[in-house]
């Protein structure tokens, strides 16, 4: 069955190109042209990932990021014509897992991107990890701090994971870029910073003092030892 | 060190006005002091010297009639009887007076054709020899009158100051003496210096007073002047929103208020400046931000269509090419105004590597070799042995270094391009020659300018943006470098990137000459 991706792009014409793209390259397209209806054709939908513009009418995409974030952890790569620096993070504060800039170096850029995203996890060596007050449910994508179900997405799940399964290993932002999301060369590392910080409130009793994911000043990121 | 402290003084003074003023009223109200103080002290000194040598005249009078009675009037008594009077009456002068002790002697007048046979009495305590002589021939000289003169007396160790009178005395049978007393008057002199010192130390806790008065009043005048160049100075240091406190209706606060207006002026000025270039920035940026989606769709469908090239014939297959190396411009172009723009909003930092100037340049010229190839331009690189060294960002410098070399292969009629590196101690140099139409000087200085073109209908085969020299210009800027040019019309032009060696560092000229090549390649 073929992988269904929903693109939210105002831009008919842009739309219509990235469609017809997608849909050579073998994955089922569902288009909205307005951001006010994105979240409802989610739902409808049920895609594997969303495509999300930045600039939208009604709804911009960091705020259908966030509406989507709060009941799904399916991955979302917002397509970004802004250069600003601060926008780029914001953007990745609500919540998507990746951006790709406009315009696009070529569709096989975005298509990488894509894959990368929607490739299986890993087959894990154990079935379960735990770290600290977590326990980590590796076969069922479970996440469980004192008993209490966490909701993780994907990339969050996939980030922890990495991190536990070496627990004395200090990760530098570049790998876990390449180990998470599938970058086979430097990229934006402020992708790291911001999934961590989310991955950090979600998991973390205090996340400014994080003991679960830990930082190693000037290194990287590790799994806290306990 | 003396050196060091009269140049701190000197600073301080050019510095403090407050300091100029204190020292200008102490310097002044001492001189005044000085004046007032003396003459006061030369008045009053005087005047109790006088009313002294008054006193002491008149008890001299006295005391020398009532010598001359005791002793004319003895008769002819004899010298024994004689000897015995003058023994009595002179001795008693010592203590019969109202204002304190004296010392007498009578003295023989000298070289008289009588025998001596009287003794002369004398004090005690008085030695002859502080008579002096001419006062002596003074006293022999002066009939009925009193002669006296101001001496200063040393007695075992401490100086007197003393008035001595003296008085002709003529005694019966015995012949012509002189009368001497002397009178102490150091009491007085004791008045005189502790008046001189009370008004010494008044004199100096008065221009002590003076000075601190005028330290508060010049305080008080300068405080709103220093607050004025204070806020003055933090104005021209950005802060804008600084004014001056407005008190009162004097020339202080007349100074705030025009103070204030101009300040709010300027505010007001530079605030619509700024607006204005944001906006101007704004647009830009916008207008940038918008191509991009529309720019995206273009590639997305133009990408489309090169999968499948395999099925277009060949003048529609020409079609494509051209649409896919026009896109290539129009992202250049939209890059390239991205980058001024980012320029434009200081949002632009070098990343400073140490880094081999040769390989930079050996990397922007291998880039370009296929462009002289096609053009048939020879580039001649010349660079010095051994790594040249330096802290640059590689990716803006070779950005720099490309655009300039492809320009001079461009600009250069098939003629061969120069490339050259030069090194010193403290930076380094890239120059790039061509030999090609060059420009005119009004041409040259316009070069760094956005969107301009030396020549507007001229074919274009790089498809430049128009922004690379205002670009090159910003990344020389940013590495604190500087990139010049020269050129002759019809000669060709020489382009000069020079860049500090280390981070920060100062360097005052190229390593490299700006424009030789160009005269001595013409001259051949």
């Amino acid at each position: 069955m073929a992988q269904k991706i929903l693109v939210v792009e105002d831009d008919q014409a842009m739309s219509q190109q990235l469609c017809d793209h997608l849909e050579n390259a073998g994955y089922e397209v569902y288009a909205i042209f307005d951001g006010g209806k994105a979240v409802d054709a989610f739902v409808d939908f049920a895609p594997d990932l969303v495509l999300l513009d930045w600039m939208l009418p009604n709804k911009n995409g960091p705020e259908i990021c966030s509406e989507i974030r709060k009941t799904s952890g399916t991955p979302i790569i917002m397509l970004t014509a802004k250069s600003d620096e601060d926008d780029i993070v914001s953007g990745l504060e609500a919540g998507a897992d990746d951006y790709v800039p406009k315009p696009l170096p070529s569709f096989k850029v975005l298509q990488a991107r894509i894959e990368a995203r929607l490739r299986p996890l890993r087959t894990p060596d154990v079935s379960e990890l735990v770290i600290g007050p977590l326990v980590i449910d590796v076969l069922g994508h479970e996440v469980r701090k004192n008993g209490e179900r966490v909701s993780l997405t994907p990339l969050e799940f996939n980030l922890l994971q990495t991190l536990a399964e070496k627990p004395k290993q200090v990760f530098s932002r570049e790998i876990l870029l390449e180990k998470v999301w599938g970058y086979p060369y430097t990229a934006d590392t402020r992708l790291v910073n911001v999934h961590v910080q989310r991955l950090r409130s979600k998991i973390e009793d205090d996340p400014d003092n994080p003991r679960i994911v830990v930082t190693e000043r000037g290194v990287g990121y590790k799994a806290g030892i306990f | 060190m003396l050196k060091g402290l009269a140049s701190r003084i000197v600073t301080a003074f050019a510095r403090s006005i407050q300091l100029r003023y204190v020292t200008l009223t102490v310097v002044l109200s001492t001189i005044a002091l000085i004046t007032v103080g003396g003459f006061l002290s030369y008045s009053i000194g005087n005047g109790l010297y006088e009313t002294r040598i008054q006193q002491i005249l008149q008890e001299s009078k006295r005391a020398a009639a009532e010598v001359q009675n005791t002793l004319s009037g003895a008769g002819d008594t004899d010298t024994v009887a004689l000897q015995g009077l003058v023994n009595t009456v002179v001795p008693n002068l010592e203590q019969s007076t109202a204002i304190g002790s004296r010392q007498v002697a009578l003295l023989r007048t000298p070289d008289q054709a009588t025998a001596q046979f009287l003794q002369s009495p004398i004090s005690s305590e008085l030695n002859v020899a502080v008579i002096p002589d001419s006062l002596r021939t003074k006293v022999v000289q002066t009939e009925n009158r009193l002669v006296y003169r101001a001496v200063n007396i040393v007695r075992n160790g401490v100086t007197q100051p003393s008035v001595i009178v003296g008085s002709k005395i003529s005694i019966p049978v015995a012949g012509e003496y002189e009368l001497y007393l002397v009178y102490d008057i150091a009491d007085t002199q004791a008045t005189l210096d502790f008046f001189q010192r009370t008004l010494a130390v008044g004199g100096l806790a008065m221009i002590l007073l003076l000075g601190l008065v005028a330290y508060f009043v010049t305080g008080r005048i300068v405080a709103p002047v220093a607050r004025a160049a204070d806020v003055a100075e933090e104005l021209a240091a950005g802060s804008l929103d600084k004014r001056l406190p407005e008190r009162g209706q004097d020339v202080v606060a007349t100074l705030a208020r025009s103070f204030n207006k101009m300040a709010q002026g300027l505010e007001t000025q530079i605030g619509e400046l700024s607006k204005l270039s944001k906006m101007q920035q704004r647009f830009v940026a916008d207008v940038s931000h918008e191509l991009r989606t529309p720019l995206t769709t273009i590639k997305l469908a133009a990408e489309m269509l090169e999968a499948k090239s395999g099925e277009l014939d060949s003048k529609a297959k020409r079609s494509l090419d051209t649409l896919l190396s026009q896109i290539a411009r129009f992202e250049a172009l939209l890059a390239d105004l991205l980058e001024i723009s980012s320029y434009d909003a200081g949002a632009v930092k070098a990343n400073l590597v140490r880094t081999d100037l040769n390989a930079v340049v050996g990397g922007a010229v291998a880039g370009l070799e296929p462009l002289a190839e096609t053009l048939g331009c020879d580039l001649l690189v010349k660079v010095p042995k051994g790594l040249v060294e330096a802290d640059l960002d590689p990716r803006r410098i070779e950005r720099v270094l490309r655009n300039l070399i492809s320009n001079a292969i461009e600009h250069g009629a098939g003629k061969p391009v120069e490339v050259e590196v030069g090194a010193s101690a403290n930076a380094v140099a890239v120059t790039i020659t061509d030999h090609g139409i060059g420009m005119s000087r009004s041409q040259m200085d316009r070069v760094f300018d956005r969107f301009w073109r030396a020549d507007p209908a001229r074919k274009r085969t790089t498809g430049g943006t128009g922004l690379g020299l205002a670009i090159s210009l910003e990344d020389t800027h940013l590495h604190h470098g500087w990139l010049q040019v020269t050129s002759k019309p019809n000669l060709g032009t020489t382009f000069r990137v020079t860049l500090p060696r280390k981070e920060g560092g100062i360097f005052t000229e190229s390593p490299l000459p700006l424009g030789e090549t160009l005269s001595s390649r013409s001259r051949i």
